[in-house]
């Protein structure tokens, strides 16, 4: 590739670090954890799971924002990477100790009893220091959200709660603090000075490209990459199923994909913009949105994952899907002969399958401002309610007019092959009253509707009775508002 | 002495620089272990071909039963657990082939390069199908008190009924790991993360077919163990130290997340039988109950469990016609393990399920029938298995607790906000714990220290029990402090080494404390002898009078006369001292727990040291339509005796209860139809979150109740508190029986996932309309 570098460049230990894959013979997909593990001063980051679940390798990753701030993010290193973290500082538990002095929080957590075994404590310090830097004010609920990332088996929590509570609630200022001018300089100047990456070698070609145009020429002129956006989904094809991806087009570097406009009628949502970055541009106008996002994964995932990634997956429980259709959402595709916006109802092509075509991308969500009187819902049955995949979900939106239905759309997860719409339930409420009484004779509709299967999450029967629940809980919701 | 001194690797914790296995620095040519395993549940390997695999570049061996020197077997107390199948599979995870490679990528390679044909033939996969094929591991056990035949004829009231626990997953957040070092000669030093050191030491030198005392085993920490590393982390050392024996290089063996899933054994799954007699005010008057366990493959430690588990059938409760038959059964599963508890906490749901639905029949409160039953403090205090219960501290916590917990007032609450909502409802419930304490294998009961004393005052502590996070060397530390009469900054307590102390018990049974300090403090007093003579002499030439060794005084590090305060040394002077008149500053001690035995063939003894109690209320409220449940408040009072350190005993209490509130609740292990386990990864495997504690959550220790004869007055505390999570569980099922108005008995067994509640709740609905 003209114009490209092998190499990566990011600030570990407070230097710049430079990695160059073919010198050192080092493979892309390389995650971020073994990478920091295989260094001699850096074991801290555990690997509990290798699967986002467990946040023992949790690690900060500090990067510009747009307005040139210093963005600190907790992250699941064994799902990064390491093209990904080009550009940006890596902050470990061996980086928060300066000088012989502990840390705020690692004193917290010490006088706090917070460790017994202390595999997962690294993990929760760092899921602690964003949190700790934003001085955001933090009640225990918010602090139990936040660290819903991080598994611990021995302590049962509450020390830890104490420990984040106490150090966070009083914050003063650390060493990053003092660091933080130098660190963004130093980050600029990687920024300004690299190209695009592009490593090859080994049977695995990696092109991490900078700008829009340079991704839709490649992948015209190349129609067997695989993209990765947060690489959620596709980094456990190598960290679990252990398998050599041949040939990747990482967008993480695209700003154009992390865009956000606010439009009159809609919004549009880049498809690189992480899940965290969404949710408070969105609770206003689009309440339901930020409500699946809060339940979407944890922190970690949250900070990594994108609605690009989300919808592509197509997955029959992937959260977005239900509550995007409620809403109307138009996917944007885009190639270099231009661009499509397909309804995503119709972008869902079968299990696991898209319209998407060999050259497109995915590059922005629009969603319309619902009218007047519109009520939508989404609702996430899983068997823990946090960091834990849908048994079944469901988006509901319903129009009454003098309690009379004049519009509804029922929208599942987790009771077919696809995300579903519920048509023949739809068709039994639509111009009924919104009752218990034709709500629980739409149900015994509903429960003939759709052929669940049983699986490690949950069995058909039990699929079967969340969906009709959930419709339930939709109309006793709605009720209970309306007597408000 | 602070008694809630901070974990001794606390600040090692916080930096990241405590170095557990995988962490350690990996010599030169280290290679990394792989494990091929069995894909079917049952079957026969008919032929295999590992060429391909051993052609891949880095592949330094691959390995078969017929590769071992010594001989083929891991099971810790019956040989019936091959390190290496031979031809027979019998559950799928088994291990077949051990690979050693240099990197991960080529041992990953290899492993699917491996070619193996195999006849599968059908597999028996549950209780249920064990029964069928009469699969028993060993003949059945008894435990029998009284006239059952003539108590259940005689009933007032009966019930019978069949209740089922879930498995679990250890979920220790560090999975099994081990690093095996060749020495000079037959030599072989293993870095395990083990429970049991001792044991590991002996299989490794078996399977390689050498003297003991050319094994080494060591473990500094671990990173979790609840009994998931008891016996099965000697698998993962023997098989490295297999590797590391044919290849003559360092060889590192740690299981993947889903490996070590699929790999290693649960929480016994029970299914439990039962009829009982009570009488019209509730009072238990016959009991007879079957136990059934799903063993797995291997015995491993299955009967001793069992055992635990008939011990703990009854509880806390006095029933003087009682039957308990226990039964392991053999399935074609991975072999079911120790787990904290250690059958405990199937026995006592057991009975804690009968008395709910004794209390639902009767319409009475359940903490009333939970009282009216428990164990006497003059009279109805012999257990079935004829042990008196001394020092019963039931109706003291649960007085407290009924009190403190504000029970009564909240019950009437919850009946009101149940009659107000239809779709969430709230259920409250009390439940106590009497843990027996001790190995019930009694010659298990035994524990060895090695202290030394430099001469700069400084102490080495070695003992035979591991560091797994519960804090074992902090508690040992302070103790060794304590009895010297130092600071405990001076006390070091080092890695569990074999070496240094022989032939030592599994750390388990919530015994660390209990044996190993007072092996600790046994050493300490011949050295405190040792040095008190020293001492003795040393103050009698000084002040002319004959100084009597045995009245000195160790405190606050000086060694003084007791009539006489300002006749004094410090301590490390008169260690000095000590040196100088060729004392020996060294010494082992040693402990064995008296008067323990019990007859298994009679079902008779007295196979408790004594009993740790403890009493938990919980309530949570309960959505219908998801099945999804918040636990409001949980009130705890535990009986730690005098606690040695408050903050670990609270975060073994706090710790314990959330671990049985995900055995309880979300913890679900499903297998399909071959016997694949489903869930074997966090994804769809959950433990508890942080969201999923108590929003109240009031831990308390029973004060002012000294336990006798152990270590400084204390009591084990590691494992009791479990079983107080079954508190919660009962609050689920009295919140769902509030759907049917307590009229119908929930059809709910462990775990109480969303989904199980959502059945049972929908359940009870359609009975109420049939009504
Ligand atoms: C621990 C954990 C928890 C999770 N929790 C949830 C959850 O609660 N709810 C849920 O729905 N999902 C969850 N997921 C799944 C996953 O995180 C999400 O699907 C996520 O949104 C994927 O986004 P990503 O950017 O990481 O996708 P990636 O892994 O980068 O990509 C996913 C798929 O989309 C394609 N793709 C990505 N971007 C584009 C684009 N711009 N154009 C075209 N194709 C593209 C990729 O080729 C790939 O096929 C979880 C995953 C993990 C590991
Ligand atoms: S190792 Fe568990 S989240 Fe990364
Ligand atoms: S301290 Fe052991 S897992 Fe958290």
């Amino acid at each position: 590739m003209e114009e490209s570098q092998s190499y990566i460049e990011f600030i570990l230990d407070g230097n710049v670090c430079r990695l160059d894959f073919h010198a050192e013979g080092v493979s892309p997909t390389t995650t971020l954890l073994k990478y920091l593990r295989s260094l001699p001063n850096h074991k801290g980051a555990k690997e509990g799971c290798a699967e986002g679940d467990c946040g023992a390798c949790t690690v900060v990753l500090a990067e510009l924002s747009q307005g040139g701030n210093l963005q600190y993010k907790a992250v699941n290193s064994c799902l990064i990477f390491l093209p990904v973290v080009h550009g940006k500082q890596i902050i470990t538990i061996e980086n928060l100790e300066k000088d012989g002095r502990l840390h705020p929080i690692q004193l917290a957590y010490y006088d706090h009893h917070a460790s017994q075994c202390g595999y997962c404590t690294p993990g929760f310090i760092m899921t602690t220091f964003p949190l700790y830097k934003s001085a955001i004010k933090l009640d225990d609920e918010k602090i139990r959200h936040e660290l819903a990332g991080n598994l611990c088996r021995c302590t049962g929590y509450k020390p830890i709660i104490d420990a984040t509570k106490s150090t966070c609630s009083n914050p003063t200022k650390d060493h990053f603090s003092e660091e933080e001018g130098s660190i963004k300089k130093l980050l600029n100047e990687i920024k300004n000075n690299s190209k695009g990456i592009y490593i090859s070698g080994n049977g695995q070609v990696y092109y991490s490209p900078k700008s829009l145009a340079d991704v839709l020429k490649y992948r015209a002129e190349n129609s067997d990459t695989l993209i990765i956006s947060g690489a959620t989904d596709i980094a456990l094809q190598v960290t679990k199923k252990h398998e050599k991806l041949a040939h990747i087009l990482d967008l993480s570097q695209i700003s154009e994909l992390k865009s956000f406009q606010k439009k009159q009628n809609e919004i549009s949502i880049g498809s690189g913009l992480p899940l965290s970055e969404i949710k408070d541009l969105v609770k206003e106008e689009f309440p339901v949105l930020a409500e699946m996002l809060h339940w979407f994964g944890s922190t970690q995932i949250r900070n990594l994952a994108t609605l690009g990634g989300n919808i592509v997956s197509a997955s029959p429980i992937g959260d977005s899907l239900p509550v995007l259709m409620a809403y109307k959402a138009q996917i944007v595709l885009q190639s270099v002969d231009g661009e499509r916006i397909v309804p995503v109802e119709n972008f869902i092509s079968g299990y696991r399958k898209t319209v998407l075509a060999e050259n497109e991308i995915v590059t922005r969500i629009i969603i319309p401002k619902t009218g007047e009187g519109i009520i939508v819902r989404f609702y996430k049955n899983s068997k823990r309610n946090d960091l834990d995949i849908s048994s079944v979900s469901a988006a509901f939106r319903v129009k009454l007019n003098q309690n009379k239905i004049v519009d509804i759309a029922i929208y599942y997860g987790g009771m077919a092959a696809t995300p579903v719409k519920a048509i023949k339930t739809e068709a039994s409420l639509f111009n009924n009253e919104w009752n218990k009484k034709t709500v629980e004779e739409a149900i015994l509709i509903l429960s003939e509707e759709f052929k669940p299967i049983s699986d490690a999450r949950a069995e058909a029967a039990g699929r079967r009775i969340m969906a009709g629940n959930l419709l339930l809980k939709f109309w006793f919701d709605t009720t209970k508002n309306h007597h408000r | 002495m602070n008694n809630k001194e901070k974990h001794e690797s606390g600040l090692l914790h916080v930096t990241g620089k405590a170095v557990y296995i995988d962490d350690m620095p990996e010599l030169p040519g280290l290679l990394h272990g792989f494990v091929f395993t069995s894909s079917v549940a049952s079957g026969r390997i008919f032929s295999f071909n590992i060429e391909k695999a051993k052609a891949v570049p880095g592949i330094e061996a691959i390995l078969c039963y017929r590769d071992i020197p010594g001989e083929n077997q891991m099971g810790p107390v019956i040989h019936d657990e091959p390190a290496l199948a031979e031809e027979t599979l019998e559950c799928i995870g088994q291990a077949i082939f051990l690979i050693a490679a240099t990197s991960e990528n080529t041992g990953r390679e290899a492993l699917r390069l491996i070619e193996i044909e195999i006849e599968e033939s059908p597999a028996i996969l549950t209780i249920d199908d064990a029964i069928s094929a009469r699969n028993l591991l060993q003949p059945p056990r008894k435990i029998e008190c009284g006239s059952v035949e003539k108590g259940l004829a005689e009933a007032e009231n009966y019930l019978e009924g069949k209740f089922e626990t879930g498995a679990q997953e250890h979920w220790y957040l560090e999975t099994q790991v081990a690093m095996a070092i060749p020495g000079e000669g037959q030599e072989m030093k293993v870095f395990a993360s083990t429970q049991h050191p001792s044991e590991t030491q002996a299989l490794v030198a078996e399977v390689l077919d050498i003297p003991k005392n050319q094994v080494e085993v060591e473990i500094r920490r671990m990173g979790g163990a609840f009994g998931g590393k008891e016996t099965q982390a000697n698998h993962v050392s023997v098989w490295a130290a297999l590797l590391a024996n044919a290849t003559g290089k360092p060889v590192k063996l740690r299981l993947s997340r889903d490996e070590d899933q699929i790999m290693t054994g649960k929480r016994h799954p029970f299914l439990i039988n039962y009829k009982v007699a009570f009488t019209g005010k509730g009072k238990i008057a016959a009991l007879d109950v079957e136990l059934n366990a799903n063993a797995g493959y291997a015995t491993d430690l299955s009967m001793a469990i069992l055992e635990r588990a008939m011990f703990h059938a009854t509880n806390a409760y006095y029933i003087p016609n009682v039957r308990i038959v226990g039964k392991a059964w053999k399935t074609n599963q991975m072999s079911n393990t120790a787990f904290r508890g250690f059958g405990g906490p199937q026995g006592i749901a057991a009975i804690e399920n009968i008395i709910d639905r004794i209390s639902r029949k009767l319409g009475k409160d359940p903490a009333e029938i939970r009282y009216l039953n428990f164990f006497g403090m003059k009279e109805r205090n012999i257990t079935p298995y004829q042990q008196k219960v001394k020092n019963n501290r039931l109706h003291v916590l649960w007085e407290k607790l009924i009190h403190s917990s504000n029970y009564s007032e909240r019950r009437k609450s919850i009946n009101v906000f149940n009659a107000e909502n239809e779709f969430l409802k709230r259920g409250l419930a009390l439940s106590p714990v009497q843990f027996g304490i001790s190995f019930t294998t009694s010659f298990l009961n035994q524990a060895g220290a090695l202290v030394n004393i430099y001469k700069d005052g400084s102490v080495l502590v070695n003992h035979g029990g591991t560091e797994m996070g519960q804090g074992l060397h902090t508690k040992i530390r302070q103790i060794a402090a304590l009895e010297l009469g130092i600071s405990i900054d001076q006390v070091k307590v080092t890695a569990t080494n074999t070496s240094k102390v022989p032939n030592t018990s599994a750390t388990a049974a919530s015994s660390g404390s209990d044996l190993n300090g007072m092996a600790v403090k046994d050493a300490i007093s011949k050295l405190k002898k040792r040095i008190g003579e020293s001492i003795a002499k040393i103050l009698s030439e000084k002040y002319g009078y004959s100084c009597n060794s045995e009245k000195l005084i160790f405190k606050n590090n000086f060694i003084w006369d007791q009539p006489f305060k300002e006749r004094k040394i410090s301590f490390n002077d008169a260690v000095l001292q000590a040196y100088f008149n060729q004392e020996s500053l060294s010494a082992t001690g040693f402990y064995k727990t008296p008067n323990i035995h019990f007859d298994k063939v009679k079902g008779i003894g007295h196979p408790f040291h004594y009993y740790a109690f403890g009493m938990a209320v919980s309530e949570v409220e309960l959505d219908v339509l998801t099945g999804h449940h918040r636990i409001l408040r949980t009130d705890i009072l535990h009986d730690a005796g005098n606690s040695i350190n408050e903050a670990l005993d609270i975060g073994q209490i706090e710790g314990g209860f959330i671990q049985g509130v995900g055995w309880v609740t979300s913890e679900e292990c499903k297998w399909d139809s071959k016997g694949n386990l489903l869930n074997h990864s966090p994804d769809t495997y959950k433990i508890p979150g942080i969201n999923d504690i108590p929003e109240i959550f009031n831990v308390e220790l029973l004060k002012g109740y000294p336990n006798p004869n152990t270590i400084r007055q204390s009591k084990a505390v590691g494992e009791p508190p479990f079983m107080l999570a079954l508190s919660v569980w009962l609050a689920i099922k009295d919140a769902v029986s509030a759907v049917g108005d307590h009229k119908i008995e929930p059809d709910l067994n462990i775990p109480a996932t969303h989904e199980k509640i959502l059945m049972a709740s929908e359940k009870i609905k359609q009975e109420i309309q049939q009504l």
